[in-house]
């Protein structure tokens, strides 16, 4: 079977183009389900925030009585016990955030761990054409970078988004509360500041697009000119194309320069509205002071106030960018656990009598990958149980597809496939798959050891049947020639073993199930005469007794079979035995063993 | 305890690409000062005003140091967003310039440099890497500074309002310092793992999504659910370890301020009340301290940029340092015109000639000799690996071939201009890569220069000019991997055609009509034919239509050469090339339609 190859980006190529509302009902519905489960940890988390709040507001006020009532009179005793006060709520604070922080890290991660989990299982029962449909990397990004979005907003978001507004709704009664005249001058920078950061917000958002734009053009440009580097080369193209990219640098980089002045101008606008807002307070602060209104205390305690005001209002426009780019990560993940898994087993699957007698049917088998490209025409075919089947053709014939469409990677869009009498759509698809054993061309080793990959978990293969089972195929010698034996690592999908190797293991495996029909995809990859020997032994054990379709591209195997089907683009056009095909003159069969035996 | 390691060559690095923009940054550290020395200011005057509240002083005495303290606001935010513009500015400069050079160093480096080192390789270098060394000239460096400005200043005027006092602030502040910028290292440390730990949920995905037909034929689904969910558990458990030190350091750093206040308010207090200190006094060294609290915070994060920053930087480096082997155009001077117009006669010698890949265990090519005469058309067959690509790669000196090897016109290969050569060859290479741009850029990537009137030839050489009315915008229709899909066809021969436009002496031809329909082909041969008279031609080709025309045909098996003579010869051999040739005839009638 052909393998699709993942082209894995750095970061930032993949631009999947969804902009997020900052807050979308429907999407916190949704994510609402996941964090429900953990409500109670979510519940004690925002009473965690408060009581951090409550410790931090209380120590300006402790200030102010110091100040006011022990400080300036002179009452040492007193002012002792002020700091200790204070050194508990220092304490209480140090210790609340951390168990706060703690808590919403934990319920954050549960989420996201029940979140990823899900879609990743949701994608384990989705077809192999959505696959096709959708590139590798796109995948990757759900379950990884889409998922991470969902986590910070948690972290940072808008439970954090809360707390603020909790605490700004707190300082501001305290304030007024304290003496209302002097909250409203300290508060009167409010307006024009939000007026000030929204305006910037627009800007530097506008900017940033620019920013983004310019970089994925100069990283596209960069990625095609070392992919094609060669050709640049050969066609004498590199100062043209060094040109290029040095004007697409230059745009990147006055594009970040404005980006640059605009930051840098709204960070210090919000450094000089608290600076500002300092000066009013002295200003009122002296004239009611003066007025013997207020006292010193309470004057530092209110710019104590106004500076903890200021850093939840910065951070506010901060917190809306994470929240965004959440609901398109949201949007997105949806948008995969919103497609529906086509090939299911039916809701009152048929039971096979016991263990299969391996009787395939094709009738009238018609498919197509994509509309009006029809790979299989037609194809009516039956195979006895017990029989010995080559399936052979020219590249692009069909052979694969034919397998594909017996395990149901892909449904047929007309005719119908039989196993044992029964439409295989009405299998349940797991015995349909466990009925018929697949050896692939390119064996494939799972994570794990050697024995997980013989068993693949199954507890019905005990450790007699594998050993059984390497014996029978002649594994067992390799097999315990492996510092590890049975438990040995396989790493990387084999990439320790042999191509030899692995196909002994996926033989090995295919026999310890004992399939009732056993389709094997014959390697093309060359291993040494003594392998080879091996190899033809090993599987004649395996085909011993069972229903077998070789998809064949070795003569010997072709001719030892009961039976040869020659597919030609997508039609069964000829099947009879090695002879009988080979004395058409003329025929597809013939033209592909001579072109065997010319190789 | 902080140890960034900036010894040695990766210095000299920094410098290098800092120096430049010295006036630059000596500016933003001017500005830098400027702006601390006028925020510093701000307490000072806040200390007057309640002097002049405790003195009972009229309000417009107090108005008055308000006001003075707006003009120290205004006059500090403006010097500091320039300090700012000016040194993450100057950032953006540095990363272009070496972002410039990566790039330059890549149309330097041969082909053999592209093969070893994956696409993705180079392009996390040149983009998180060049990220890294962003943070460190512009925030890391304007931090590091402002820390060092403001920690210097703020202790200085706390020791003149009073030494006792600021002494004992310091046992407060150090210790709370070296906490953060611990916990921060070793939160840095713990989100390693656990960015490790994602990479394997990405490798493991991967491997799944990438083998999914085998996982669901071998009815491994849930299996595979159980590895996943595994392993997304220990990233979760990497990430609660993690938010155990991250929660830790950032409520510490949530107490900073507060235990500054702590310690001002019971020992300063002490000190107002005793009268050792005025009130006033007692205020501003309050607020001194409070300046404190953010650069203490920002210092752990200024070690990890530096740290993070030598390792981009080395990273970036290694690539920049590599020797191209063959001399790029880029380092010669351009070619003048008259190099460029004196016509080459297009002889190709080839003598004893025998290479081996980079790495490689055995030599693509062994011991081959070939003397091509100018003008002359010559076939290359072989099987699949013998060797044929890496031939026509030398002689267009895409890897580097050993000197006294290939001669072109008499002179060896090696001692030409890379330009003059490649200026002489057009080459349509087997994959037919086309870049996403229009149509008329990619026939005229070799010839920026060409008129409209060269573009229209090449294409209807190249027999495109029929399909260019079904594509939307003709000519400037762009295609390529971002643009419009062409069919295998068609990319083709307009690689043919961009190989066609410069006129080359030479041309070389790597299998290049395999997707091109047969009626099209014999088009397409004969009119290059007409083309190409007098001009030397190299095809690699298993086409009986194409073989058979050419002056001559030589045989490729396993990096040797085997067989050698005309078409009608050769067949007559019975050898490697009649087989091959039978081969690919039944192979014809297999993909007929």
């Amino acid at each position: 079977m052909s393998t699709r190859r993942g082209l894995r980006l750095p970061a930032g190529l993949h631009d999947d183009s969804i902009v997020g509302r900052v807050y979308d009902t429907r999407m916190i519905r949704r994510l609402w389900e996941y964090v429900k489960p953990h409500r109670a940890l979510v519940a004690l988390s925002l009473a965690l925030m408060i009581a951090v709040s409550a410790a931090q507001l209380v120590q300006p006020w402790l200030v102010m009585v110091a100040i006011d009532e022990h400080i300036r009179t002179g009452d040492l005793g007193g002012l002792a016990w002020i700091a200790g006060l204070f050194l508990l709520a220092l304490t209480g604070e140090f210790l609340l955030r951390y168990a706060q922080l703690y808590v919403l890290e934990w319920t954050g991660q549960n989420v996201v761990y029940d979140l990823r989990t899900t879609v990743f299982a949701h994608l384990q029962r989705l077809p192999s054409s959505f696959f096709d449909r959708n590139p590798i990397g796109r995948l990757m990004t759900r379950v990884t970078s889409d998922v991470e979005a969902i986590n910070e907003a948690f972290a940072s978001g808008l439970v954090m988004m809360l707390a603020d507004l909790f605490k700004l709704a707190v300082i501001v009664a305290i304030l007024l509360w304290m003496d209302w005249r002097l909250a409203l001058v300290a508060f009167a920078i409010v307006p024009p500041m939000i007026a000030l950061s929204w305006f910037f917000r627009l800007r530097l958002r506008q900017i940033y697009r620019d920013v983004r734009r310019l970089v994925a053009r100069l990283n596209a440009f960069l990625q095609e000119n070392v992919t094609g580097m060669r050709l640049v080369q050969l066609f004498g193209r590199e100062r043209q194309n060094l040109a290029e990219f040095e004007r697409l640098n230059r745009d990147h980089r006055d594009a970040e320069l404005s980006a640059v002045a605009y930051d840098s101008s709204f960070s210090s606008v919000a450094e000089l509205v608290a600076s500002i807002t300092l000066a009013a307070i002295v200003w009122a602060g002296g004239w009611r002071l003066l007025a013997a209104a207020i006292t010193f205390g309470t004057l530092v305690a209110f710019i104590e106030y106004a500076g903890k005001f200021f850093q939840p209002v910065q951070q506010l426009s901060q917190r809306f960018a994470v929240m965004q780019a959440a609901m398109a990560s949201a949007e997105r993940i949806f948008g995969v656990l919103d497609v529906e898994p086509s090939i299911r087993s039916p809701e009152a699957p048929r039971a096979l009598p016991g263990r299969p007698r391996g009787e395939i049917a094709f009738e009238d088998v018609t498919f197509a990958y994509n509309e009006g490209e029809p790979v299989l025409r037609d194809i009516s075919l039956e195979i006895r149980p017990g029989e010995r089947v080559a399936v052979v053709g020219w590249t692009g014939s069909g052979k694969t597809t034919l397998i594909r469409l017996l395990v149901r990677l892909y449904d047929v869009q007309d005719g119908r496939i039989r196993l044992d009498g029964v439409d295989i759509r009405e299998l349940a698809v797991p015995d349909l798959r466990r009925a018929v054993g697949v050896v692939l061309q390119e064996p494939f080793l799972f994570s794990g050891t050697i024995g997980d990959n013989i068993t693949l978990g199954d507890e019905r293969i005990d450790g007699e049947k594998v050993r059984r089972a390497l014996e029978l195929t002649g594994a067992q010698r390799f097999v315990s020639s492996l510092p590890g034996g049975l438990d040995e690592e396989v790493k990387e999908r084999g990439s320790n073993l042999s191509v030899g190797e692995r196909q002994m293991i996926s033989f090995a495996r295919a026999l310890a199930f004992d399939p009732a029909v056993l389709i094997l995809d014959e390697a093309t990859a060359s291993v040494d005469p003594e392998t080879e020997q091996a190899l033809q032994y090993a599987m004649s054990t395996l085909m011993h007794g069972r229903t077998s379709i070789v998809i064949a591209h070795r003569l010997a195997t072709v001719r030892d079979a009961d039976r040869i089907l020659v597919l030609h683009k997508g039609r069964l056009v000829e099947q009879g035995t090695h002879d009988e095909l080979l004395a058409k003159s003329d025929g597809i069969y013939r033209t592909l063993y001579t072109l065997q035996a010319a190789g | 305890m902080i140890h960034v390691s900036l010894a040695g060559p990766m210095l000299s690095h920094f410098l290098e690409y800092g120096w430049p923009y010295r006036s630059r940054y000596a500016g933003g550290l001017l500005l830098l000062l400027a702006t601390n020395g006028l925020s510093l200011g701000i307490p000072w005057l806040l200390r007057d005003a309640i002097a002049a509240m405790e003195r009972g002083a009229r309000l417009t005495t107090v108005a008055a140091i308000a006001g003075g303290m707006v003009a120290l606001a205004a006059g500090q935010s403006v010097v500091r967003t320039m300090s700012r513009i000016t040194i993450l500015g100057t950032s953006r400069h540095v990363v272009s310039d070496v972002r410039e050079s990566f790039f330059r160093q890549l149309c330097r480096l041969p082909a053999t440099f592209n093969d070893a080192q994956r696409t993705g390789d180079i392009m996390s270098r040149g983009i998180n890497d060049l990220q890294l060394l962003r943070s460190f000239y512009g925030p890391g460096v304007l931090n590091l500074c402002n820390t060092v400005i403001v920690y210097v200043a703020v202790l200085t005027l706390l020791f003149t309002i009073d030494v006792r006092l600021t002494l004992l602030s310091l046992l407060v502040y150090p210790p709370l310092f070296l906490g953060v910028n611990r916990l921060s290292r070793r939160m840095y440390a713990l989100s390693r793992r656990a960015q490790e730990q994602l990479a394997v949920i990405s490798s493991r995905a991967q491997e799944n999504f990438s083998g999914i037909q085998q996982v669901k034929t071998f009815v491994q689904e849930e299996r595979e659910i159980a590895a996943f969910s595994e392993a997304c558990a220990e990233f979760r458990r990497r990430n609660l370890s993690m938010a155990a030190v991250r929660g830790a350091m950032l409520s510490l750093i949530g107490v900073v301020a507060g235990s500054g206040t702590l310690l001002v308010l019971f020992v300063g207090g002490r000190h107002v009340a005793l009268g050792r200190i005025t009130f006033p006094d007692f205020v501003a060294f309050f607020a001194y301290l409070g300046l404190l609290a953010w650069p203490t915070i920002a210092f752990g994060w200024i070690v990890n940029v530096f740290q993070r920053g030598v390792g981009a930087m080395e990273r970036v480096q290694e690539i920049l340092l590599l020797s191209p082997g063959i001399p790029s155009p880029l380092d010669d001077a351009p070619l003048l015109a008259a190099e460029t117009d004196a016509e080459m006669a297009g002889a190709i010698d080839i003598r004893g000639l025998t290479f081996t890949y980079p790495g490689a265990a055995s030599p693509a090519l062994s011991d081959v000799s070939l003397s091509i005469p100018a003008g002359s058309s010559v076939g290359i067959v072989g099987a699949v690996g013998s060797g044929k690509s890496t031939l026509l790669d030398l002689i267009a000196r895409v890897y580097p071939a050993p000197p006294g090897t290939i001669f072109v016109d008499g002179a060896d290969l090696t001692t030409m201009p890379t330009q003059r050569i490649r200026r002489s060859i057009g080459y349509v290479p087997q994959e037919a890569f086309l870049f996403s741009r229009s149509l008329r850029e990619n026939v005229a990537f070799g010839e920026p220069d060409a008129t409209e009137a060269d573009v229209r030839r090449a294409v209807e050489t190249a027999r495109l000019s029929g399909d260019l009315e079904t594509f939307p915008g003709g000519l400037d229709t762009v295609v390529g991997e971002r643009g419009f899909t062409l069919s295998g066809g068609q990319r083709q021969r307009t690689t043919l055609a961009r190989a066609l436009i410069g006129n080359p002496r030479i041309l070389i031809l790597d299998d290049v009509l395999s997707s091109v329909d047969a009626d099209t082909e014999r088009e397409i041969l004969s009119r290059l034919a007409e083309r190409l008279r007098g001009r030397t031609c190299l095809f690699v080709s298993h086409r009986f239509s194409v073989l058979a025309g050419l002056d001559r045909i030589v045989v490729l098996d396993d990096g040797r050469l085997v067989e050698s003579g005309s078409h009608a010869e050769l067949i007559e051999k019975e050898g490697v090339y009649a087989r091959l040739l039978e081969q690919s005839r039944l192979e014809r009638r297999l993909e007929a339609p």
